[in-house]
């Protein structure tokens, strides 16, 4: 009595159609698993990015406005006087034909007979 | 046996998982709030961003009070990890010496404030240099201060700001426009509601709600700069020359009220309080009481007539001088006899005012210089302004009406001096004087205009046009402001002169305040300028308001009139100053 011609084939088949159907499942879960730590990481970046610029925006802003602030110190009407008294800037009269007058000008009915007018620097008490 | 100790084990295992499951359901539902709270204030917060402050303009646009970003100098004694390292790396940004820096940085204080102030460039140098050696625990947070490019320049009218609350950062207007329009300059603070990691680094990807801060807005004054810089450059010569103990200027446009320039002194520095004195932050402009003297006779002379009670042709004896009234006698400095009403400005009489009040009487003469403006707060708007003093008729004894006539018996403020003369200067109208021009968004798109506002005609037309030509004759030879002159231009105002009053009851003797108020080119008047000087330290004889007062205008007058390039008056007369000097005239007010 042969034993091997009843033994039954124990084969362990290899379904190829559902095995391909799990391993894309899992091959689609794991990919949307690393997509999504792939986008996160990535908005993490874009987020550490975005923070960066809006720092380096900021200093720009505030750098701005401390030129701002400066050039109005700077150009103020005491800072100019100041640099007048000193010496620093002087004030060059416009010449009379260099004006042109919206108003024509008026003669004085005064002894000097000018236009501009006169101060009583003389008679400060 | 078995199945019994089986039991028992399932039985104390269920028991066991029981007191967990309700040790759970008690964090998860009865604590979740409170856990929810912890969690969240351990990782969000909710950040504050600060709006910026608005600019204060003058009316063509120069800066006069404008924010500039620095930093606060913050240490957290937990991050930091060698004090002597970071000491001298940090040291010479903040300009701290290296050991004491290094003593403050070995803290175990989670925020200690090392400097309120660090100018921005450095402590972004500071913060990169810091980075760059990966030393952390020292952090430069936003901060703002408020710097005034013109430093003592209309001071008392800007106003400073101050913190609120000691340890807040958060700054708000204590006095002038400062103040005043602190909600328009202010702004609105915005917010963010964000997460940290264990370092406290944001992590922008959880980022709540937020709201963008709502930035202040620019206020716009009338203040001109050019003619401001004119009167403070000649208020600061006469404080140095006459060292009086408070000198005063404003210009106004008496056309629309607009409060052209205001400058008062003492004054100080609005980038440097620290020094500043307390006294000298007034403005007096709007807080002073001051008896107004003769500039006060304005008001019965356009009463006087607007009533009735005088004509122009009216002759009214001044007593030769001496003038016998309720037992006492009431001077004037020359005696005069028939004078009509355009002499008695001119000269500045005071019989000659009192008679014409008493002619008036209390109530009618009340009722005037009330509608001059006199006894109420003019509405600048400007914080603390006071009304003056005015008592009604029934609290006046029977020489009241005589002294008030002449400026006495009445305490003002310049401005109102300044507001009175604006009504003769304008035809009878007395305006709502005006400090703010408009209110602007950062854009410069308007958000608020203020209009030129009539409080009342006071007297019409003709009657304000005649008592101004007699302020013409004033200034003119024989009157008692000749100083007050401008060559080229037409200038009407009244001197005066008036005792101090004593704190300790009745006049300082020998103590005055002078003034001269006077408006140009008197034809079409474009500013009405007061000047006045308290207890100038000159010799008693020269101490009148047409020696001390007038010239100072004169100086400011024509410096404005070249400024506003102002066109002549075709028949103005030229005066030769020096003829005043002989003190023909005044206008002093005596008290008996």
């Amino acid at each position: 009595m042969s034993t091997t011609s009843n033994r039954r084939k124990e084969v362990n088949e290899i379904h190829i159609a559902p095995l391909i159907k799990w391993l894309l499942l899992a091959f689609i879960v794991g990919s949307c698993g690393l997509l999504f730590v792939y986008v996160k990481n990535q908005q993490h970046f874009l987020g550490a990015r975005t923070r960066e610029v809006e720092l380096l925006t900021k200093e720009v802003i505030a750098q701005n406005e401390v030129l701002l602030a400066r050039i109005s110190a700077l150009s103020s009407r005491t800072e100019l006087q100041r640099k007048l008294e000193k010496g620093m800037i002087a004030l060059q009269p416009i010449q009379d034909h260099s004006i042109a007058r919206l108003v024509p000008p008026t003669m004085s009915t005064g002894p000097d007979e000018v236009i501009r007018t006169a101060a009583n620097e003389r008679f400060r008490p | 046996m078995a199945k019994r100790r089986a039991a028992i084990v399932c039985a104390f295992l269920a028991l066991i998982f029981t007191g967990f499951s309700a040790r759970l359901i008690y964090l998860q539902v009865g604590k979740h709030e409170e856990y929810t709270a912890l969690a969240a204030s351990k990782h969000s917060i909710r950040l504050t961003v600060p709006a910026r402050r608005g600019m204060i303009l003058d009316r063509s646009g120069e800066v006069l009070a404008a924010s500039m970003p620095v930093r606060k100098v913050i240490i957290d004694g937990s991050h930091i990890k060698d004090p002597v390292a970071t000491a001298k790396v940090a040291a010479p940004f903040l300009g701290i010496d290296e050991e004491t820096l290094a003593k403050e940085l070995s803290t175990s204080s989670k925020y200690k404030v090392v400097m309120q102030v660090l100018p921005e460039d450095k402590a972004v140098a500071c913060k990169k240099a810091l980075d760059e050696k990966s030393l952390p625990g020292l952090y430069f947070y936003a901060n703002s201060v408020r710097t005034y490019p013109n430093g003592s320049v209309l001071s008392h009218v800007l106003g400073f700001l101050s913190r609120k609350n000691p340890e807040d950062d958060h700054l708000v207007g204590v006095d002038g426009v400062e103040r005043a329009y602190d909600a328009y300059l202010s702004g609105e603070d915005g917010y963010r509601h964000i997460e940290r990691d264990r370092t406290g680094r944001e992590i922008v990807v959880y980022r709540g709600q937020e709201q963008a801060p709502k930035h202040g807005m620019n206020v716009q004054l009338t203040i001109d700069m050019g003619i401001q810089s004119i009167l403070e450059s000649e208020l600061d010569s006469a404080f140095k020359e006459l060292k009086p103990q408070t000198a005063i200027g404003i210009i106004v446009n008496p056309k629309t009220g607009e409060v052209i320039a205001m400058a008062n002194r003492p004054n100080f520095d609005l980038n440097d309080l620290n020094t500043a004195e307390p006294a000298a932050m007034k403005n007096r402009s709007i807080l002073d009481m001051v008896e107004p003297g003769s500039t006060f006779k304005i008001v019965v002379a356009s009463g006087a007539l607007n009533e009735h009670t005088v004509t122009e042709k009216t002759q009214i004896f001044c007593e030769n001088g001496r003038f016998s009234y309720g037992g006492r006698i009431l001077r004037d400095h020359h005696g005069y006899g028939q004078m009509t009403l355009h002499d008695i400005l001119v000269k500045s009489s005071n019989i000659g005012s009192a008679k014409m009040a008493l002619m008036m009487g209390d109530e009618k003469y009340y009722e005037y210089v009330r509608r001059f403006g006199f006894g109420e707060k003019t509405g600048l708007g400007l914080p603390g302004e006071i009304p003056g003093l005015v008592h009604p008729p029934h609290r006046w004894d029977k020489l009241t009406i005589t002294r008030m006539a002449m400026g006495h018996s009445v305490a003002v403020t310049p401005l109102q001096i300044v507001m009175a003369m604006s009504v003769i200067a304008n035809g009878g109208k007395l305006m709502h004087p005006q400090i703010v021009k408009s209110i602007k968004d950062g854009d410069g798109k308007e958000v608020a205009h203020f209009a030129p506002e009539v409080v009342r005609e006071v007297v019409p037309k003709a009657v304000a046009d005649y008592v101004r030509d007699s302020l013409i004759g004033v200034v003119a030879k024989g009157g008692t402001a000749t100083l007050a002159s401008v060559n080229g231009y037409t200038v009407a105002g009244k001197t005066g002169t008036a005792q101090k009053v004593d704190p300790k009851g009745g006049y300082a003797e020998g103590k005055y305040v002078v003034s001269f108020v006077g408006f140009m080119p008197a034809e079409d008047p474009q500013f009405v300028c007061l000047i006045m000087v308290d207890d100038a330290k000159i010799s008693p004889g020269l101490n009148y308001g047409g020696l001390v007062a007038a010239p100072i205008f004169s100086r400011v007058a024509e410096k404005a009139a070249r400024y506003l390039d102002l066109v002549p008056s075709p028949d103005a007369k030229s005066i030769l100053p020096v003829a005043a000097l002989q003190g023909d005239d005044d206008d002093r007010t005596y008290q008996q």
